[in-house]
């Protein structure tokens, strides 16, 4: 009996040792899928290119780059000394290595660029053969479409930088050579091609088309145009651009939205005229969402009354461009003294303005939304990257090309076109600056304009640094149809730009991570 | 103090019963009167104190101050005297015996210790292994809120940095260096054979293992080497930490109260501006500057002094702690019994840490052949950690004097100053008034065992232990305005709840047989771990009141939710084989055999071995006859073990599902895999020497290691243009795990005890221990230029890990010659900046750097390694004298050699900076004409009146990059802390007899009574939990000093 009782204790135990299957160790997260065990239907690689357009890939680039550099840098406003001396630096164009706004876009357009190298990956990895290969590929372009659009982003800014394609190839080789600016650019081709072949004509409202990626790839071609040209423009690279953005013009059935101010609201997100925007979700916290809102000149058109941190201010040289008859776009972009929006913080009879700050962006609080979910960090408009409008701009200067004027019949249809939507009179000949200044009124605090001068500055560097040293960067107040400019000037010294002004410089934490980013770019094809 | 109220009166209670209890006890002793005097064998000193009971019979008295004693008894009785510290002796009582002399013989010190060795004890003198041990009474010298806290000091081979001052809060502590890198360096903690699964940053600086009271701890056991850790195999690459609870014993029931009452104050302030100083100092700046004047500010000198900030937001804090303890036992059940209560407040406002916890062991020997035992501990921790959530430290030292706490109006002060360059900051003591965030966490640790003996030599013992911890969180952040500024998120009010069970099923068979002086002990055995985890949290905005703050009363329309589970385990076999051959020679062998869930399919299993020697030279026949010599070892050990501690699941890309635009939901790509992570190897070296020497007085341990790890399991900071992070980067991928490359840990641990004076009425001993730790990184796999950056750290081959890298400071521009000796910064194109006043140029007061690699230009190529945050030694220092009833114990422990970088100067001896300054600021770099006459913007004819200052000038431009990362805010760290003064009264026998309590102690404590150091920051101890980022002091919750008056009761032996 003792005996018994001594064994079957042990025995007992026993059993639960050779309860510890194999299996035992196998614990696959249970909030998480596994890339291993996803991609396994059209439905399931559109939900990983659907992260691609917006929420924390996209963040850092949005709020600490696309309009810091596109508007404030290229002088067309700040939120003045509140952010610091990073934010002056941008306005005063006097960058420097540790400048946290430069810091933060180079991650923000390589995390971009991380997430759609391990989408792509991924779907050729894990897509079973019986996902139909056009849909396959169609997941694939949209992913290298954004990835396109961010090494063009990275090449416009800094010229020549590292190309990650698999960032697992890292964990072996983490130091990385820049590669010279021409293979950039062409791997960037390379990329919004492969998107222009493989992406549909059509999709649901807000995803790439083909069209995007034309659209994306003459602006892409036209700024290559420039490069090293001094004087005068590739034309080669003229007439692709010209031949994708004619494309777009004529084939693709999408026309001008009809009232530019709207275009603006979070209502008219995603409509036709808009070729690739990026697609925000109201209530997602910190790191995740659209901030643009917070540049809202005072917490009663935010919602739930807070984050209005600092209102973007334009200057006084963004002021000169609009005529009295471009009040549309002017109102649109921003607000001065006495203008009225019903629609901001309608509930209270709207928000009448009382002094100068930016407009677009700016959409009110969650019951003007009817978004209840939507905070200081994420408001649910879809801020466009890529419109018709840029594009029909894009067709004229690619036909303008090498020259300083033309007055090509096509270039003049699609130039006068945008004018006319905003209810300006058209022009008979376009010139370089006519065009330049459009381009800057219609796209004004959209991110472009630093764009438009480092393009400029490819192939006429001379009249780029005219321009930003001609600038009057000071703010103005507005009273009784009179807008006088701050006596005291810019709220910062604005140091003349410089050659390599338009040359951002590597982030110096980059720097001492890896000294090889210092040395001379190489070839990568 | 509501709780303190409920809590004294069962302790009162429990009181008055023992008493009774042992009232009654003595009532029925009626035979003759036996007295008698028991001395010291060896001495012949009377010996006080010990015990002496009837064998069999519950009659006992204790021997007054003269060893004398009385008891009632009767011929034939037997008489059982035990003292502390001497051997148990029996006198049968004869029949003509009235007066006895009892000779009792001390034991030999430490060496007949059992130590516990895993999955096992053994005697100290045969240990083959580093372990060094600390007792549950000397631990506690120092009034710890928690134990990790105690160790710093005591034991030799372990460096423990506080992280956080706040009440319970987190303590690094590393074992022989700095080995592994991923997340924790911690050691594994098993508490009476609980495993806790590794600690990592549990963020707002707390601490895991808070919830153990040190009260209930017997001794801990800390096993260093690889021949004492390599049983507990995967874990244990960091060490071991062993807990070991009281128990119960053969004995009569004791009862015994430990309670101590405190308070605590912040020792050092740091030197903020009053308000005449900084009106002063705004009016000369814009003065410079052409703006920004204060009319408020206009007259300075009529200013008081304004608001100090720190004195509002720290405070003289109490703490309490009460402790009672019951334990005894019979042949067959021995038991053990305590309540515990911890109350501290913290220094800064809103910040608090309470412990209730209840413990229960149980040993029962239920047949001849099988005994059985539980350990049960439950806990509830109470934490109010809203002060380092909010940032309240940082925001006291951001708001200027001119700022009142509150305004007159009743609404709380802040920045009112509508000058867009004037930051507002947050009311640090609203903050931590208003703001809610509280922790609660119930714990229960297990542990039920059944021990099975086969045969007098072979038994099986079958341990089930959990550790089951379920927490919870409340939060509510009223939206408030301070001045110009309102907090931007509106009134939210948060709940979460979380549980983490980890249980380990243990199977082990154990082989004990002794051939005469010979001794094998073979031990075999099977292990699983299992954890599983669960998390909720869940919240709303927009509440009617701040009095009603749950969930539900908010809008619905705003809830958020968030939740997830979690699951891992490991599974392990493994094997010892101890042999002693002559009692002169010692071996070990260990095999273990580790699964881990962590790794791919393919690499899941590793093994873990290890083999030691010692010989103990003082048994051998040419040492037998000297006399000095009472213990002498030499032990020889060298294992290989492995290392798991990665989170789960890194090996292939885990999505995760974010909000989206354009579909509601998508998949985010949250990591970066590497499929071929696999176990991390340390080989492990250690060779050691242990002796007593002059009858006893004398002993130390001297423990020589090398450590060297293999397939260094990192998490490894990548260049941003991998898209990975190893912080916090919104839209970043998760760093993976690599085995990178190679570190080495050398280093020695030296422990010293010495009695120097003992005799009747004085005893004075000392203990140090020196801890010296050299690491260096071998290998980091990608090539000589391969580097980890993580802020400021870097990280590269041949030099320790997480060194501080950055610019060699050289001075301010002061002279003309300055300019011409020193390289400017240069722009994007490389050209050097202008010499200008203007903007845009670099300026007399700006800050000169080295340009080290002689290019002209100061750019990133110019920066070098400016030291380590590791320390270079690490020592403990102790004294303890007694004299008669009276014992002292005073305690120091340091640091040497390490640096920290002092963070809060540089922005707040910063002239541009907008918050508040610290009066170092005042001492600007102030720059005259050499001519006054002439043009103040030519570069000859301007100096600096007070070159040596370090501070920049008032100019509004910093093209220069002043608050670059140099050396000048980078501090040596090394600090002599008076860590503990106690000093203690126990009362003498025959007063306690009397009221029928065997012994009480009065003391009187000063912990952290004083700080020698040359560091300028609040407090230079500056703990981490990340080694690749070590060493940064942005503002810390500083350890405060505290002082405390305790007592130790216990009602009898």
């Amino acid at each position: 009996m003792k005996l018994i009782n001594k064994l079957l204790i042990p025995l007992l135990l026993l059993v639960a040792v050779a309860g510890c299957k194999k299996s035992f160790l196998d614990r696959p997260s249970q909030s998480q899928i596994a890339s291993n065990n996803f991609y396994q239907s059209a439905k399931e690689m559109r939900l990983a290119t659907a992260s691609l357009y917006g929420g924390p890939s996209v963040w850092q680039w949005h709020s600490n780059g696309f309009l810091q550099f596109g508007d404030v840098l290229s002088g067309n406003g700040t939120t003045g000394q509140y952010q610091g001396t990073n934010n002056n630096e941008l306005f005063a164009v006097n960058l420097s290595a540790s400048n946290g706004f430069v810091k933060s876009a180079w991650t923000g357009l390589y995390n971009l660029i991380g997430q759609c190298n391990s989408t792509i990956l991924g779907i050729q990895q894990y897509a079973p053969p019986t996902v139909p290969a056009a849909e396959k590929n169609a997941a694939i372009a949209e992913a290298k479409f954004i990835r396109g659009y961010a090494y063009f982003n990275l090449v416009l800014h800094w010229g020549a930088v590292p190309i990650v394609e698999d960032n697992s190839k890292l964990i072996d080789q983490p130091l990385l050579n820049r590669i010279i600016v021409s293979d950039v650019y062409k791997f960037v081709t390379n990329d919004l091609t492969y998107a222009v072949q493989n992406l549909p004509v059509t999709d649901v409202a807000g995803r790439v088309t083909t069209w995007s990626a034309q659209g994306m790839l003459s602006k892409v071609y036209l700024t290559m145009a420039g490069l090293g040209g001094n004087g005068t423009r590739n034309q080669a690279y003229l007439d692709s651009a010209k031949k994708y953005a004619g494309n777009v013009c004529k084939n693709s059935g999408k026309t001008l939205f009809p009232n530019y101010y709207d275009l603006f609201k979070a209502q008219n997100n995603d409509v036709p005229e808009v070729l690739f925007a990026f697609q925000w979700q109201a209530g997602t916290g910190y790191g995740n969402g659209n901030t643009f809102n917070n540049y809202a000149p005072t917490n009663t058109i935010m919602p739930k009354k807070g984050g209005a941190w600092a209102s973007m201010k334009p200057t006084y040289d963004l002021y000169l461009l609009y005529s009295g008859k471009d009040s549309v776009r002017r109102k649109a972009t921003f607000m001065m003294n006495g203008d009225h929006f019903p629609e901001l913080d309608a509930a209270n009879g709207g928000y009448t303005a009382t002094g100068s700050s930016m407009k677009k962006h700016v959409i009110g609080n969650d019951i003007d939304n009817s978004s209840p979910l939507m905070d200081l960090w994420s408001s649910p408009e879809h801020d466009a990257v890529l419109r018709l409008a840029d594009v029909y701009l894009i067709y004229a200067e690619a036909i303008m090309g090498s020259n300083t004027t033309t007055s090509d019949p096509d270039a003049l249809l699609y130039y006068n076109k945008v004018r006319t939507r905003a209810g300006v009179d058209p022009l008979s000949t376009i010139t370089l600056d006519t065009l330049l200044s459009e381009r800057r009124i219609e796209f004004a605090f959209e991110g472009i304009f630093w764009s438009d001068l480092v393009r400029l500055s490819y192939w006429k560097p001379a009249k780029a640094l005219a321009i930003v040293n001609a600038q009057n960067r000071a703010f103005f107040n507005y009273a009784a149809g009179v807008a006088t400019p701050d006596a005291n000037g810019p709220v910062v010294v604005v140091l003349p730009a410089t050659a390599s002004s338009f040359t951002l410089q590597i982030p110096a934490t980059e720097l001492t991570a890896n000294q090889k980013l210092a040395e001379a770019p190489v070839k990568y094809y | 103090m509501q709780q303190a109220k409920t809590i004294r009166l069962p302790l009162l209670l429990l009181w008055s019963t023992g008493l009774f209890l042992l009232a009654g006890n003595n009532a029925f002793a009626q035979t003759t009167k036996i007295s008698g005097k028991i001395i010291n064998e060896r001495t012949s000193a009377p010996t006080p104190s010990a015990t002496i009971t009837i064998k069999n019979t519950r009659r006992f008295t204790v021997a007054d101050e003269a060893g004398r004693f009385t008891i009632d008894a009767s011929a034939g009785d037997v008489l059982v005297i035990t003292m502390v510290g001497y051997l148990r002796k029996e006198v049968v009582v004869g029949k003509n015996n009235v007066i006895l002399q009892i000779k009792l013989a001390e034991t030999s010190a430490k060496l007949d210790d059992v130590v516990v060795i895993g999955y096992g004890r053994a005697k100290r003198k045969d240990l083959t292994g580093g372990i060094s041990s600390i007792s549950g009474e000397e631990l506690r010298k120092s009034q710890p809120t928690t134990f990790d806290q105690a160790l710093q000091g005591k034991v030799a081979g372990v460096m423990v940095q506080q992280i956080s001052g706040q009440p319970g809060g987190g303590v690094s502590i590393q074992i022989h260096g700095v080995s592994s890198i991923s997340g924790s360096n911690s050691p594994l903690y098993v508490i009476d054979g609980v495993i806790i699964p590794p600690t990592n940053d549990p963020g707002n600086g707390a601490n895991p293992l808070n919830a153990i009271n040190p009260s209930e701890i017997e001794s801990i056991d800390v096993l260093k080497d690889a021949s004492a850790t390599a049983i507990y195999g995967s874990q244990a690459t960091n060490g071991v930490i062993v807990i070991t609870t009281k128990r119960g014993s053969v004995a009569p029931p004791q009862i015994s109260y430990d309670g101590y009452y405190g308070y605590q104050q912040l020792p050092k302030r740091l030197p903020t501006v009053n308000l005449q100083q900084l009106a002063t100092f705004l009016n000369e700046r814009a003065a410079v500057w052409g703006f920004d004047d204060r009319p408020e500010f206009a007259n300075a000198k009529y200013l008081g002094t304004g608001t100090n900030w720190q004195n509002e937001l720290f405070r003289t804090a109490p703490m309490q702690n009460h402790s009672l303890t019951i334990n005894g036992g019979d042949a067959r059940t021995q038991y053990l019994f305590s309540l515990g209560y911890f109350d501290q407040n913290g220094i800064a406002l809103g910040s608090e840490f309470k412990r209730y916890s209840v413990r229960l062991n149980l040993d029962n020997k239920t047949t001849d052949w099988l005994k059985i035992g539980t350990s049960l501990q439950f806990a509830n921790v109470v934490e109010n950690v809203n002060s380092s959530s909010a940032g309240v430290i940082g925001s006291s030292l951001w708001l200027t004097p001119d700022i009142p706490v509150k305004n007159v109006d009743g609404t709380w002060g802040g920045v009112t100053n509508s000058s867009g360059w004037v930051q507002p900051v947050v009311n640090p003591v609203a903050m931590a008034l208003i703001n809610k965030n509280m922790n609660y966490r119930y714990q229960l640790f297990g542990n039920a065992y059944a021990e099975i003996n086969f045969t007098k030599a072979l038994s099986l013992r079958n341990e089930v232990s959990g550790n089951f911890d379920f927490s919870s969180n409340e939060g509510f952040q009223p939206q408030t305005t301070f001045g110009k500024y309102t907090t931007p998120n509106p009134t939210i009010s948060s709940y979460s709840s979380g549980q983490n069970i980890y249980t380990v099923i243990r199977n082990y068979l154990t082989y004990n047989k002794s051939f005469g002086k010979n001794n094998l002990n073979v031990l075999l055995g099977h292990e699983s771990n299992m954890s599983k985890s669960a998390n909720a949290f869940a919240s709303r905005s927009d509440f009617p009141s701040a009095n009603v703050q749950s969930i539900s009363s908010g809008d619905p329309s705003t809830a958020r939710n968030n939740g997830g589970y979690g699951a891992g385990a490991s599974e392990s076999y493994f094997g010892r084989i101890n042999f002693s051959w002559i009692d002169k020679y010692l071996f070990t062998f260990n095999l273990r055999n580790d699964g881990s869930d962590k790794f791919p399919t393919d690499k899941r299993w590793a093994t873990s071995t290890s083999g030691a020697f010692a010989w103990k030279i003082n048994n051998e026949q040419f040492l037998q006859t000297v006399q000095a010599i009472n213990e002498l070892k030499l032990r020889l050990g060298y294992g290989l073990t492995n290392n798991q501690n990665i989170p789960a699941n890194t090996y292939v890309t885990q999505l995760t599902t974010v909000a989206n635009g354009l579909s509601g939901t998508a998949q985010f790509q949250s990591n970066l895999p590497n499929p071929n992570v696999k176990w991390e190897q340390t080989k492990n070296g250690n060779i050691g020497l242990d002796g007593t020497f002059f009858n006893w007085r004398l002993n130390f341990s001297i423990d020589v290691y090398d450590r060297k790890t293999d397939g260094l399991l990192l998490k490894v900071p990548y260049p941003a243009y991998s898209g990975t992070t190893t912080n916090y980067s919104p839209g970043a991928m998760q760093a993976p795990y690599v085995n990178v490359g190679s570190m080495s840990n050398k280093g020695i641990d030296i422990r010293v005890g010495t009695t120097n004076i003992k005799n009747k009425n004085f005893s004075w001993k000392t203990d140090i221990t020196v801890s010296r730790n050299i690491n260096k990184v071998l290998n980091l796999g990608a090539g000589d230029d391969a580097s980890l950056v993580s802020g400021n750290s870097k990280t590269v081959v041949g030099q320790p890990i997480g060194s501080f890298y950055g610019y060699i400071y050289d001075g301010i521009f002061a002279t003309a010659d300055d300019f011409k000796s020193h390289a400017l910064p240069a722009d994007q194109s490389g050209t050097p900046r202008p010499i200008a006043n203007a903007f845009g140029g670099i300026w007399y007061g700006d800050r000169m750097f080295k340009d080290l690699n002689g290019d002209g230009i100061i750019d990133t190529r110019d920066q070098t390694f400016l030291g380590s945050p590791q320390p270079k030694f690490q020592f403990g220092f102790n004294n303890s004298f007694n004299y008669k009833g009276f014992d002292l114990n005073i305690f120091f422990s340091g640091n040497v050699g390490n640096k920290v970088y002092n963070q809060l100067p540089v922005n707040q001896m910063n002239p541009l900076n907008n918050t508040n300054y610290f009066t170092g600021v005042l001492n600007y770099a102030k720059t005259a004409l050499v001519n006054p006459a002439g043009d103040r913007n030519d570069v000859n004819n301007v100096y600096v009146t007070n070159p040596h200052t370090t501070i920049v000038s008032l100019r509004n431009d910093n093209t220069n990059e002043n608050g670059r990362f140099t050396n000048l805010f980078l501090e040596d760290a090394s600090f002599i802390r008076c860590k503990n003064v106690t000093i203690g009264y126990n009362l003498p026998q025959n007063i306690l007899a009397k009221a029928h309590i065997y012994s009480l102690r009065l003391y009187a404590n000063v912990s952290n009574a004083f700080t020698i150091t040359k560091y300028t920051g609040m407090d230079p101890e500056v703990g981490s939990w990340n080694p690749l980022e070590a060493g940064y002091d942005g503002g810390y919750y500083p350890q405060s000093r505290v002082f405390t008056v305790g007592v130790n009761v216990k009602l009898t032996k």
